[in-house]
């Protein structure tokens, strides 16, 4: 059986502790300045994310069009007009569904710039790497437009239908990424969670998705003290290659802590009664406006995929 | 049963995962009404008891009855048990941290009346009496875990009060709170138990002891209980106080 530990301090005091440290307090400026490691660049970066989710729940405080909807019906709408947007395969279509989702940007007051730079600053990542291929000639048959040179005697270029599939592609992702970046900034977290569990998503998974958001916070929380910690320990310059040891070595703490402290979330939670439900201040209620809503997601759902089909 | 304690552990067995013993035998009672302090150095089991209290650990051995029933961890998977068992019971964290995590104070405060099942109005006057007893209304948009040490505590102890629970366990209530709030939230705790609720904190805080408690047990090292009496008897038994790490050897 362990003991608890021995009361502190019976062994005598460190003499160096004791003792002021010489030599080391140069206080004075040297002059000589370095910009931040990676060690400070992530503690900003931790900053940044904490920064990028109040942002989001700035938004969903404005009184814009889209905050003023039922959560429910605005999770139901817009999942309806994500199928409808991926079902249209003509480009003109697609550049009116995307503006569409501009225009719902500004009726909801979302700084325009920010969102149409979150939306595509996402697209070449996921989506870029995969369509450029499909847009050369090897590939997709077809009428080269745009020459690119020759390939083992193969002439290479990107081709008329590979470049339209390519922009159906971009235009379409662009399109469902706007759409989800409007249902989630436009919505208090714990109010899309709560209508999760009202549209009958099991409890267990809206329960994970409740303590995952907390505890985000909680870790970027963990990360901002570790590294300061360690800056403060940190005597002159840190150079690179030991920051990024310790990233690995924390990286490993981090996880038994964020551990622990997820467990005790939690328990609070637990505490408190919950049981999966989330539950809000304001009561959902169907009002005049959510009925319009509906309305009119339904028209142009039906008008997207008609328009498609007519073209 | 007239007589049956409120809460009652019998020779309780905790191990964090099978291996690190936290309580190894330990028995107590709380009756209604009391305020009752646990003692005892770090790491002698404290907040673990609390939690067994509170039905978030469940005993490796030993049994746990509560309101004349007996707590286990299938019992309370029942959702009328649990929602009886957790609205009578409030339990405030060491950690407050851990405890707030919803994304405003309000909400915060909010949880706990919400999951109760209250009613939209009484949530809501419930709040604004919380907010406004703890003088945080100013806070009340704000998010929780930007709030200073102190502002988190007191968020905490709203958010627990808001269920209006009559029993409250507190764990080291007054660590991280300046002078003045400290004497604040030992009155609010007298004030609590005059009116009727049972109180059980942990504590180091020997100074605040007989304010706080009418009846104290002290934790040994080996995880169990080495005495229990009314404050003034165990804060006057220096030899006790010297083995449980409670009081300091002079050098
Ligand atoms: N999550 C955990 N995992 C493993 N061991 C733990 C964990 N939490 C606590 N322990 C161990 O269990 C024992 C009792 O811990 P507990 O937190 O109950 O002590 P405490 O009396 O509240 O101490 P303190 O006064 O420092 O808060 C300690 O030995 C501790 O090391
Ligand atoms: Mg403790």
């Amino acid at each position: 059986m362990t003991a608890t530990l021995p009361p502190a301090a019976p062994v005598p005091t460190a003499r160096w502790l004791l003792e002021p440290q010489v030599g080391l307090c140069a206080c004075a400026p040297s002059g000589r300045r370095r910009k931040g490691t990676y060690v400070t660049r992530t503690i900003d970066a931790a900053a940044g994310v904490v920064r990028a989710a109040l942002f989001a729940e700035d938004a969903a405080a404005q009184p814009g069009l889209l905050q003023r909807l039922d959560a429910r019906v605005k999770l139901v709408t817009l999942l309806g007009l994500l199928v409808a947007v991926s079902l249209v395969q003509q480009i003109p279509v697609l550049v009116v569904a995307y503006a569409a989702t501009l225009v719902l940007a500004v009726l909801s007051k979302l700084p325009l710039g920010a969102f149409v730079r979150r939306v595509w600053l996402a697209i070449p990542l996921f989506t870029g790497i995969v369509v450029l291929p499909a847009t050369l000639n090897l590939i997709t048959k077809g009428h080269v437009v745009v020459p690119l040179g020759s390939w083992f005697g193969h002439r290479v270029g990107m081709t008329a239908p590979g470049l339209t599939g390519a922009a159906r592609i971009v235009l379409r992702v662009a399109t469902s990424v706007s759409v989800a970046v409007l249902l989630t900034t436009t919505t208090r977290w714990t109010r899309l969670l709560a209508a999760l569990r009202a549209l009958l998503v099991p409890r267990m998974f809206v329960l994970v998705l409740g303590v995952a958001y907390r505890y985000l916070f909680h870790l970027l929380g963990s990360v901002t003290d570790m590294y300061e910690a360690r800056r403060a320990r940190t005597v002159g310059a840190e150079d690179g290659r030991s920051g990024r040891a310790f990233v690995a070595a924390s990286a490993g703490a981090l996880f038994g802590k964020s551990h622990q402290l997820a467990e005790e979330v939690h328990q609070a939670m637990v505490a408190r009664g919950y049981v999966g439900d989330a539950r809000t201040l304001s009561a959902f209620r169907l009002r005049a406006l959510d009925v319009a809503w509906i309305a009119v997601a339904v028209v142009a759902a039906g008008a997207l995929v008609g328009l498609d089909r007519g073209l | 049963m007239p007589s049956e304690p409120l809460l009652e552990v019998h020779d309780l067995h905790y191990a964090y995962l099978g291996r690190f013993p936290a309580l190894a035998g330990v028995s107590l009672t709380v009756e209604a009404g009391e305020k009752l302090a646990l003692l005892g150095a770090n790491g002698c089991g404290k907040s673990t008891l609390l939690k067994v209290l509170d039905g978030l650990l469940f005993p490796d051995a030993g049994t746990y009855r509560a309101f004349g029933a007996e707590i286990t961890e299938t019992g309370l998977e029942d959702e009328q048990r649990n929602r009886g068992f957790r609205s009578r019971i409030g339990f405030i964290f060491q950690n407050s941290d851990a405890q707030v995590f919803s994304p405003t104070v309000r909400e915060e405060v909010a949880f706990g009346p919400l999951t109760m099942g209250l009613d939209a109005a009484e949530v809501e006057a419930r709040v604004h009496d919380t907010l406004a007893m703890l003088n945080i209304a100013p806070l009340a948009e704000r998010a929780p875990y930007q709030l200073s040490g102190g502002e988190k505590k007191r968020v905490a102890i709203a958010s627990v009060l808001a269920m209006n629970p009559e029993v409250l366990l507190f764990d080291e209530p007054t660590a991280a709170l300046d002078p003045r709030t400290q004497g604040w939230l030992i009155e609010l705790i007298v004030e609590l138990n005059a009116a009727g609720k049972t109180i059980v904190l942990a504590t180091h805080d020997l100074d605040t002891l007989p304010l706080l408690a009418d009846r104290a047990v002290v934790f040994g090292e080996d995880h169990r209980l080495a005495a229990t009496g009314p404050p003034d008897e165990l804060l006057a038994d220096h030899d006790l106080l010297l083995i449980t790490n409670l009081a300091l050897r002079r050098r």
